[in-house]
């Protein structure tokens, strides 16, 4: 799917036509139900993006426009995931009774927004209520959305109200001057344990092998796919791969002079992958032209990237992109052993 | 302790009748902790420090030379009962039930400890302002995931001991509601000073672990015995805290005093100890080589008199963009000043108001600006700025943390503690 094809009429028209629920199991993968909701992780897995255990589908609680974004909220099964610190990796149990997730997207671009400077969840029913700081998340049929496994008060009708936080990450091009304020967006869900098992749950027969889970095909909600080689902006030096992580490369002008903006995307699905410390040196000649780290940004073009101002990029500039540490993010199945050790990629300006 | 001990364990009792306060509470807490042996203050009070907050001396140490926190807290945000500004009756009533608590008990953990503090609102009923000296500003956001509601009353007193009948008979004293402790007469300042809010807590071994049963803290009990706080590890090293003669106004007609600084903080521990690992927990209390060398044993009390950084500070970047998360106690290091002290003297205690979870954040620091300059250190946000650590993901223990409210006050000298003018 092209995320970039959204409007934002398109968009609301979409969300205030469609009830809750209608978007269940949207991927048309997920066929068999099945009573084994967290099959044994897969043995023997490669240090890369490999096929999972099992593909889940999930539940839309609804989608609100806040802030001049959209929010989307959603549920699946509550399921193991990996958190990140460094290369190490911890699993969490599966635990509570619904894995909750919310992502941001600007709706005029289709761009999926970090909200790193803290987005949480408030749920209520009656006297009971609930908070979490969800964590930021890469999954295979969803790609960077923020979620957890959260314990409930039983069935019932929930509040869950979404503080998206600001878009700390530096915003540019036309996102300059958005969302970079906290917007709330709040939702009704009736949860109930029958509507939870309909959604569509199968084993692989492939797990373990390298590959990816399709992306989910939503039609309401855009995924964090980076863009095309196609669509960057500006002058694109080109692209290397490494690590099961795809680096675009291109430089852009803006306000401040050139930057070189890169652009690491997940092998298979072309996710962005946030919260990388990346840094870069620019050699030219011999000499080192550039050497400093790059810092992450997003913009309705760009996307999420990482840049750095530099004076100018020459033909035959060899562009080295070092990968200090991946993407820490918690990581569903599947991407749980990929990307903790990307090794160094060069990619020469024409 | 298990949870089937609840409501029979004597500090779990105490720490719920602190909570609840009131005449009932006190006299089951004099049930519980029995009636202790407790001398009474001094009578003649002219050799009390001048400095509220010198407390140190009076406290004990641990093993290691830590100072340790009194286990008992009351906090009072009081209102100024009458209009515009306090008269001279006013000022006498207040500091005679202030000489009527120091003449009770002994100033020491055991007897009780309190201060008196003012806030900015306080002295805007006078047309005169603060000296210079005094660095005051209103209460406000201190970070930019934060929206904290202003805590505006006129005064905050401060009660601490060790004993929570000490505390609930020093507060029943201040509002009225009994005429002697510890067979002192007393008196109140009831009819200068209506509170407006009570907040309570406790820190020190055992308190957390047997008061975990709030909001905010999975059910599966994982607070540590030994742990001094909710989050499971000890704090308050002494080389992690200003002196008090750090935190002492040095200048003007309120040198001697102090600032406080009082935060009221959620605490949300679900992530904490369900999905972190000790390794998690340890790398973000502390730091990403406290974590990979294991140098912390059980709730920390192996590491002295200090918090092992040894300049881990220094890395804090390098660690956010090669290790992934950075440490509460290495990021705040970084607040320090010229003669490598901290600027902050921490004396907060852990909550269950309202059934919550939550800690009382309260430092005392020479200006509001140096706490400003240890919460921007701590915030890390030159740090998400620049690496993978998020603004609150494994960026020290924010996710964990929700500030709903802060106040800012100045505590004056003893000398000028009751009502004080802007101009004393």
């Amino acid at each position: 799917m092209d995320s970039r094809q959204w409007t934002r009429r398109d968009l609301l028209c979409a969300s205030g036509a469609v009830g809750v629920g209608a978007l269940a199991g949207c991927s048309g993968l997920l066929e068999e139900q099945s009573t084994n909701r967290n099959p044994s992780v897969v043995e023997n897995r490669p240090d890369a993006i490999y096929r999972p255990s099992h593909v889940e589908g999930m539940e839309m609680i609804g989608m609100q426009e806040a802030g001049g974004r959209m929010v989307g909220l959603m549920y699946a099964y509550a399921h193991r995931f990996w958190t990140l610190t460094g290369s190490v990796t911890e699993l969490v149990q599966p635990g509570g009774d619904v894995h909750l997730m919310a992502s941001i997207w600007d709706p005029d671009s289709g761009t999926v927004l970090p909200a790193d400077t803290g987005l949480r969840f408030e749920l209520t029913k009656g006297d009971w209520s609930a908070e979490r700081a969800p964590w930021t998340m890469l999954s295979q049929n969803m790609g960077f959305h923020y979620g957890d496994n959260m314990a409930l008060d039983g069935e019932g009708t929930y509040t869950v109200t979404v503080e998206t936080g600001a878009v700390g990450t530096e915003r540019v091009g036309d996102f300059a001057d958005s969302f970079g304020e906290s917007a709330t967006a709040q939702f009704e869900w009736e949860y109930s344990e029958a509507a939870r098992s309909e959604i569509p749950f199968r084993t692989l027969d492939d797990a373990g092998d390298p590959g990816a889970l399709d992306p989910m095909e939503m039609d309401m909600m855009p995924l964090s796919f980076a863009p095309s080689m196609d669509e960057l902006p500006g002058q694109v030096l080109g692209s290397a791969e490494a690590g099961d992580v795809h680096f675009a490369a291109t430089v852009v002008s803006g306000d401040d002079g050139d930057a070189i903006a890169v652009s690491p995307r997940t092998r298979y699905n072309g996710y962005v992958l946030p919260a990388m410390s990346l840094s870069a040196t620019l050699d030219r000649d011999g000499s080192t032209a550039f050497d400093d780290i790059l810092t992450q940004a997003v913009g309705p073009d760009l996307g999420y990237h990482y840049r750095a101002s530099v004076d100018a990029v020459e033909s035959g500039d060899e562009l080295t992109i070092t990968t200090d540490s991946g993407p820490q993010v918690s990581r569903h199945e599947g991407y749980e052993t990929a990307f903790t050790d990307v090794p160094d990629v060069s990619i020469t300006a024409d | 302790m298990g949870r089937t001990d609840r409501g029979v364990s004597r500090r779990d009792f105490v720490k719920a009748a602190v909570a609840i306060g009131g005449t009932s509470a006190l006299s089951a807490c004099l049930d519980r902790e029995g009636a202790p042996d407790l001398d009474t203050g001094p009578e003649d009070l002219s050799a009390l420090p001048a400095r509220q907050h010198a407390w140190n001396e009076s406290l004990s140490r641990d093993e290691a030379g830590n100072v340790t926190a009194a286990r008992h807290h009351v906090l009072l945000l009081l209102e100024y009962a009458g209009e515009g500004t306090p008269s001279e009756d006013d000022r006498e009533t207040v500091e005679q039930a202030l000489r009527g608590l120091e003449r009770a008990y002994p100033r020491s953990n055991e007897g009780l400890l309190f201060t008196v503090g003012y806030t900015p609102a306080y002295f805007d009923r006078y047309d005169a302002s603060l000296p210079e000296s005094v660095d005051l500003p209103r209460p406000g956001a201190l970070a930019p995931f934060e929206d904290p509601k202003p805590d505006e009353p006129d005064a905050l007193v401060h009660l601490a001991s060790d004993y929570g009948q000490v505390v609930l008979g020093a507060e029943e004293a201040l509002l009225g509601e009994r005429e002697t402790l510890n067979d002192v007469e007393v008196s109140s300042f009831a009819d200068v000073f209506e509170p407006t809010d009570r907040r309570t807590g406790f820190v020190g071994a055992g308190l957390p672990a047997a008061n975990q049963d709030v909001d905010g803290i999975p059910d599966s009990e994982p607070v540590d015995e030994d742990a001094p706080l909710f989050m499971g590890f000890k704090s308050g090293f002494e080389k992690n805290q200003a002196s008090e003669d750090r935190v002492t106004i040095r200048e003007g007609p309120f040198a001697e005093g102090t600032t406080t600084h009082l935060s009221k903080i959620q605490l949300h521990l679900d992530q904490w100890y369900n999905q972190d690992s000790r390794y998690q927990r340890v790398g973000k209390m502390f730091s990403p080589a406290h974590a990979d060398e294991e140098k912390v044993e059980g709730v920390g009390n192996n590491l002295g008199t200090d918090s092992g950084l040894d300049g881990d500070q220094d890395r804090t970047l390098e660690d956010a963009r090669t290790k992934g998360m950075v440490g509460h106690t290495q990021k705040s290091a970084r607040a320090r000043d010229e003669n490598d002290s901290p600027l902050i003297l921490r004396r907060d205690f852990d909550s269950t108001d309202g059934g919550e979870a939550g800690l009382h954040f309260l430092s005392l620091q020479r200006t509001i600006s140096d706490f400003v300059e240890t919460r921007e250190a701590m915030n890390g946000t030159d740090v998400a700025d620049q690496s993978a650590v998020g603004t609150r993901n494994n960026n020290g223990i924010l996710q964990y943390l929700t500030v709903d409210r802060r106040g800012n006050y100045l505590m004056p000298p003893r000398d000028h503690r009751s009502l004080p003018r802007p101009d004393p």
